[in-house]
């Protein structure tokens, strides 16, 4: 492999500062799970579909499946396990887990992170807000309604 | 994938000297989104990319241009349009149509500039801003021209750029007074799929007479098409059901349908003749 094909980046991760080698194709999903044993991010369409492989960067949620690792050099990433602080689940977390928001738990970790930046740009979602932000999620189980009851919970949460 | 030399220049002098007119492996990537797909099925295979995330100045931000229209950078995110209060005020049938393409995560990556640069036919910006009237500025080595967005698309993921030009922005045209557009995007599969037939319209009505109308349907044919046979029907014709459907029937027969995932041939040319009534009959509802 060429020198000019492999470089190393440095971002912040979860809070704490990162540094790992890559190759440029490399998606940041990969990365992640390769290189810092984070899994809550799995790849499963592989094609910016389902949401399970989401990730933050900069405030923004992305598919990490379709995102270059090369893009992350310089900026702030967070991943589910990042959520929690001190010990404590984070809010959103907690609302999951008390309105049963999942059934076999492929696909939390990203419809977590996607409630997080649904309730960062709409505090107070309507149903179908919450139906229309999440509608690039997938899951299997179909928990749905769950999922819906504890973004609502979540979002009582939120604005208190 | 396999890896590639990954260039990050800072300036669009060195963006545009980085790429490679005779070299159909050489590519910008701005969002990836696009790029991702195919380097993943293989489709593409860049030897290298040039990466846009750092340039700044043209390609960035969004401004109100003298005739009301707007100027936007290429690199604006389809979130930050989708969010902008700007763009809702000033052309809300983008807003609406920004809601329903693909999905939030997708929006939040990827650019307007990499949208229609892909020259993918099934993409929904592109009839719509070919109803409004828009150019796009693109840069080479040899300076700036101005692209009108109706001559970008010239095939099956083709556009008439240079494979060393870059798009910096888009400016589309200031609207009149109570014109009337709508975007209608039909799926045939889930509701948040590429459209099987994606229909932009855009007249306006003088003492019940309609002037100046645009029609233009993506996804039906091999690039997105303004249809002249519908506009001729249209023009200085009374807004009626009658004039609706003759223009939807003249659409219909004009354009040549290509069949794919979300449809075959002789269906997407029934869907053209329907959604072009829809999309005429619900901009006469919705106004801007
Ligand atoms: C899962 C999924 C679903 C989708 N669904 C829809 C949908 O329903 N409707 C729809 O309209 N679209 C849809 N899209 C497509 C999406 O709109 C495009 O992928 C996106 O707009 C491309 O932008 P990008 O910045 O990511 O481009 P990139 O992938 O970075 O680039 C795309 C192409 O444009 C070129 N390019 C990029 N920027 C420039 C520039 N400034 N100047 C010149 N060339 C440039 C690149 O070289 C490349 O050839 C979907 C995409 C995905 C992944
Ligand atoms: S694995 Fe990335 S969106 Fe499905
Ligand atoms: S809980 Fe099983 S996939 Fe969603």
């Amino acid at each position: 492999m060429e020198q000019n094909h492999r470089r190393t980046i440095r971002f912040k991760l979860n809070g704490r500062t990162a540094i790992t080698e890559i190759a440029t194709h490399e998606t940041l999903l990969e990365v992640l799970r390769r290189d810092f044993s984070l899994f809550g991010g799995r790849e499963s369409c592989g094609q910016g579909l389902c949401g399970c492989c989401t990730a933050i960067v900069d405030g923004i949620a992305v598919s990490g499946c379709l995102y270059l690792a090369a893009f992350v050099d310089g900026a702030e990433v967070t991943t589910v396990e990042g959520l929690a602080s001190g010990g404590k689940l984070h809010s959103i977390q907690e609302s999951f887990i008390a309105n049963c928001g999942f059934q076999c738990g492929f696909c939390t970790p990203g419809f977590i992170l996607m409630t997080k930046e649904l309730l960062e740009r709409h505090p107070q979602p309507t149903t179908d807000e919450i139906r229309h932000y999440l509608s690039g999620n997938l899951c299997r189980c179909a928990a749905y309604p769950d999922i819906v009851r504890a973004v609502k919970a979540a979002a009582g949460e939120h604005n208190r | 994938m396999k890896s590639f030399d990954l260039a990050e220049p800072a300036t669009i002098e060195e963006a545009v000297a980085l790429l490679d007119p005779e070299d159909k492996s050489v590519r910008a990537i701005a969002g990836g989104t696009a790029l991702m797909l195919m380097m993943k099925t293989r489709l593409f295979q860049p030897t290298r990319l040039v990466s846009l995330r750092r340039l700044n100045g043209d390609l960035r931000g969004l401004r109100v241009n003298q005739d009301g229209g707007l100027r936007i950078g290429a690199m604006t995110s389809l979130a930050q349009l989708e969010y902008s209060h700007l763009v809702a005020s000033t052309y809300p049938v983008l807003s609406r149509a920004l809601g329903t393409l693909s999905n939030i995560r997708i929006r939040n990556v990827a650019t307007l500039g990499g949208h229609l640069a892909h020259g993918d036919p099934h993409m929904d910006l592109p009839p719509i801003l070919m109803t409004l009237g828009a150019k796009v500025s693109a840069v080479s080595p040899r300076g700036r021209r101005w692209v009108d967005i109706c001559d970008l698309f010239t095939g099956y993921y083709e556009t008439s750029l240079i494979k060393d030009e870059l798009i910096t922005s888009v400016e589309i045209a200031g609207q009149p007074p109570g014109v009337y557009c709508w975007y209608e995007k039909f799926t045939a599969r889930s509701a948040d799929d590429w459209p099987t037939v994606g229909v932009a319209v855009r007249y306006i009505v003088d003492s019940g007479v309609i002037r100046d109308p645009r029609v233009a349907v993506s996804a039906a044919t091999e690039r997105p098409m303004r249809s002249a046979a519908a506009e001729a029907a249209l023009t200085n014709a009374p807004l009626a059901p009658h004039v609706l459907s003759k223009a939807a029937d003249a659409a219909a027969d004009e354009l040549e349908p290509i069949a794919d995932l979300h449809g075959t041939a002789s269906y997407k040319r029934e869907m053209v003749r329907v959604h072009v009534r829809r999309a005429l009959e619900k901009a006469a509802q919705w106004r801007r």
